[in-house]
């Protein structure tokens, strides 16, 4: 009894703490989606579903849900690759290993704004190392910011480079896990690395995949600190993903409702996107 | 005692020069007492405590700034027991806090605002104190008290009209003037650019492209001198119209070879390139406000007397223009207006001339009577770069300089214009010309068509 209601407890005060924090919020945005008003303090006029007729035909919308695919499938394949590759590194035995573990997981101790700041003046056209060395080379600097292919691999490595440790820390854990004896066994029936690699360490791991695909697919897709410091959705909206658009809506452009519905969308969208991959890959399989 | 009672005497006793008679000292006593109390009751705020606490959100966030602030409040609450309480926070954060502190029932109760479509917010929200009274006190330039039904809603301190700021020493050195026409101005910057290692090393001039403020502050007044209007006096948008789709084809055209001149990273400059290139010699002309006068002062004073400004022309050298800007305070609606509006009519009075010499040159005066006020001419930087300032006061009172911008376009104050401001629609239009090679009829088809999709959203 005493159990239940320790369990009953904590259960309600996290639902507690779920309902003020992301709960009302969240209803309140979907609120305001049904107004259209300029401003926080204007007097909102009642228009129903328009903002999501208005928004579902906006090209603005589309092109960055698509952006926002882009970087978030583009960044996670790419720290999922490394983040497992640099785990086996490190789950190998080798002089330094602590320390090359510890300094692996500094990137992602980084504050974004200072990693963001790091690359721009890297990538400077005028005064940044970048230039220096290519210059050195003979070969000109290119303008990163100017297309939509660079703008996207800068905002893409700069994800990478912070939440490659993320990735290669909750790995690296997962491998911990497997049976030595699976390894052994795999070995006397005459599996060379890359088999015992394929066949005992990532069915070893998929659990621990599942949680950080999930978990790092609804981070890359909700992304707004990245794209804001690097490009501010630059150039021509090439790189604007659904969590800038609704900002630039609700806080500069002064269509709170507008910035309001895409967000809900955005979370709908995320939220239908969850379901089907937990259908797929179900986090309590055996 | 005596002493004593002379300086309790009324001040009309004490003009008159009227003695009382010695036999009467307990009459005059209480005489003094009475006079005492009743001045204590004329004036009941001065060295006592009112238990008011303004507050102040100020978004000018410099240390001189600040500390002018910070010092005129002392002042204030020494002489009338009002406390006032400084907030400071960076510029994009000032209306999200002002509406954040009106939705939580504790509205701030003066703040200072730099742009135009949040007081106009406000002010038809009814959530402002107008400020006519005080603003009909003077002279203003153009373009500045951005009146509502009638009523002016915020008291400017500064315009920051952005002009071209070029290097004289370099100018002499290749024997160029300055421009009077498109293709002048393109001549020159061709002439100025350094290139070095297949890069542009010392740019001819920088104009940004980026979906930010910087570009769109700086980076079309060349549209202005050129007659384009976004609106027409019934709201119609005419950026696109056939007379204004000319004047801005011409305008990408010699946009598209001004980029060739300009250094790396344009799609990405904002304010800090702006200032930064020019003060290190990497760059040959810049968009800037005085702000730029007050960096090479203090970052590079070797260019200090090597620079000269000019505003923007026409393509054919008929017209000339400078991109406005401004700041203004404003007072809000909230139990303390009255003590909120008797602090900034003390503050004006008092302390107007030292807020704007905390950024002499930024804080262009649009009050005329400043410019024959000596202490303002004081200040040794304006001393200093007196011709630079002149030249600014010229464009203030220069009837057919042409002053614009895309957030103040359009017949009156609206917030209409701010949209196109922050949709960064006019950028975009250069972002299509000279990165996605656009040509001039589409970029200007699309601009024409977002407009009139953000101002009815």
């Amino acid at each position: 009894m005493k159990k239940n209601f320790a369990i009953v407890s904590f259960l309600l005060t996290g639902l507690l703490v779920v309902a003020v924090v992301i709960g009302i919020p969240l209803l309140h945005a979907m609120q305001l989606s049904l107004y259209k008003l300029e401003s926080f303090i204007s007097e909102p006029i009642w228009v129903g579903l328009d903002n999501y007729a208005r928004i579902l035909v906006d090209r603005d919308f589309w092109s960055a849900f698509g952006n926002g695919l882009v970087i978030a499938c583009s960044s996670i394949a790419l720290q999922v690759v490394l983040g497992i590759g640099i785990a086996l590194i490190l789950n190998q035995n080798f002089i330094g290993q602590s320390i090359a573990r510890g300094v692996m997981i500094l990137p992602y101790l980084l504050p974004t704004v200072v990693a963001c700041l790091t690359i721009e003046w890297l990538l400077d056209g005028s005064y940044g190392l970048v230039k220096s060395l290519l210059a050195s080379a003979g070969i000109p600097m290119f303008d990163w910011s100017a297309s939509r292919l660079s703008a996207t691999a800068t905002i893409v490595l700069v994800s990478v480079w912070i939440w490659t440790p993320f990735v290669v820390t909750c790995v690296l854990a997962g491998m911990q896990s497997i049976p030595r004896q699976l390894y052994e066994a795999a070995k006397v029936d005459g599996a060379g690395s890359w088999h015992r690699f394929w066949h005992v360490t990532l069915p070893g791991l998929k659990p621990v995949l599942t949680v950080v695909v999930l978990l790092r697919g609804i981070w890359m897709f909700n992304k707004f600190d990245v794209v804001w410091l690097l490009t501010k959705g630059g150039p021509v909206n090439s790189t604007e993903t659904l969590p800038v658009l609704a900002y630039r809506k609700a806080f500069q452009s002064f269509d709170v409702g507008g910035g309001a519905a895409v967000a809900t969308i955005s979370f709908v969208m995320l939220s239908v996107v969850i379901l089907i991959y937990l259908k797929l890959f179900p986090l309590d399989e055996k | 005692m005596s002493d004593l009672n002379e300086m309790n005497a009324s001040p009309a006793a004490a003009q008159s020069g009227d003695r009382a008679p010695s036999g009467k000292r307990r009459a005059l006593m209480q005489a003094s007492a009475a006079a005492a109390a009743l001045g204590a009751l004329g004036f009941p705020s001065v060295h006592a405590k009112s238990n008011v606490t303004l507050r102040f959100l100020n978004n000018e966030t410099s240390v001189d700034s600040n500390r002018a602030l910070r010092v005129a409040a002392a002042e204030y609450e020494r002489k009338f027991g009002t406390k006032v309480i400084i907030d400071s926070t960076p510029i994009d954060d000032t209306f999200p806090k002002i509406q954040a502190s009106i939705k939580a029932g504790q509205p701030y109760d003066i703040a200072t605002i730099g742009f135009i479509a949040h007081m106009i917010i406000l002010a038809n929200q009814g959530a402002l104190i107008p400020v006519t009274e005080m603003t009909k006190k003077h002279q203003w330039g153009p373009q500045i008290l951005f009146p509502i039904k009638g009523q002016v809603w915020w008291y400017p301190y500064d315009y920051n009209l952005a002009a071209n700021y070029y290097r004289k020493d370099l100018y002499a050195e290749k024997s160029l003037k300055i421009p009077e026409t498109w293709e002048q101005y393109l001549s020159n910057a061709r002439a100025l650019t350094v290139s070095k290692d297949g890069n542009v090393d010392r740019g001819g001039c920088i104009f940004p492209i980026a979906s930010n403020g910087a570009s769109n502050w700086t980076s079309f007044a060349f549209l202005w001198a050129e007659g384009v209007r976004v609106m027409d006096k019934n709201w119609n948008v005419i950026v696109d119209s056939a007379e204004n789709s000319e004047r801005i084809g011409r305008y990408l055209d010699m946009y598209a070879e001004m980029y060739k001149t300009m250094p790396p990273n344009m799609n990405s400059a904002s304010y800090a390139q702006l200032l930064g290139l020019f003060a290190t010699d990497k760059v040959a002309h810049s968009a800037y406000s005085g702000r730029l006068v007050e960096t090479i002062e203090a970052r590079a004073p070797t260019l200090a007397d090597k620079f000269g400004v000019f505003p923007y022309m026409d393509s054919k050298g008929n017209a000339k223009a400078v991109n406005n800007g401004y700041d203004g305070f404003v007072v809000l609606k909230s139990k303390q207006s009255e003590d909120a509006m008797k602090f900034l009519r003390w503050f004006i009075d008092n302390h107007y001339i030292n807020w704007l010499h905390t950024a002499p040159i930024h804080f262009q005066p649009p009050r005329l009577d400043v410019y024959e006020d000596k202490r303002w001419w004081a200040h040794p930087l304006i001393e200093k770069h007196a011709q630079t300032v002149k030249a600014m006061q010229s464009w203030i009172t220069d009837k057919k300089m042409v002053i614009n911008s895309i957030d103040s376009d359009g017949p009156t104050p609206d917030v209409r214009p701010a949209k196109v401001f922050e949709s960064y629609v006019f950028p975009e239009m250069l972002q299509n010309k000279v990165l996605k090679g656009m040509s001039n009829a589409e970029c200007v088809k699309a601009a024409g068509e977002k407009i009139r999709q953000v101002i009815t959203a």
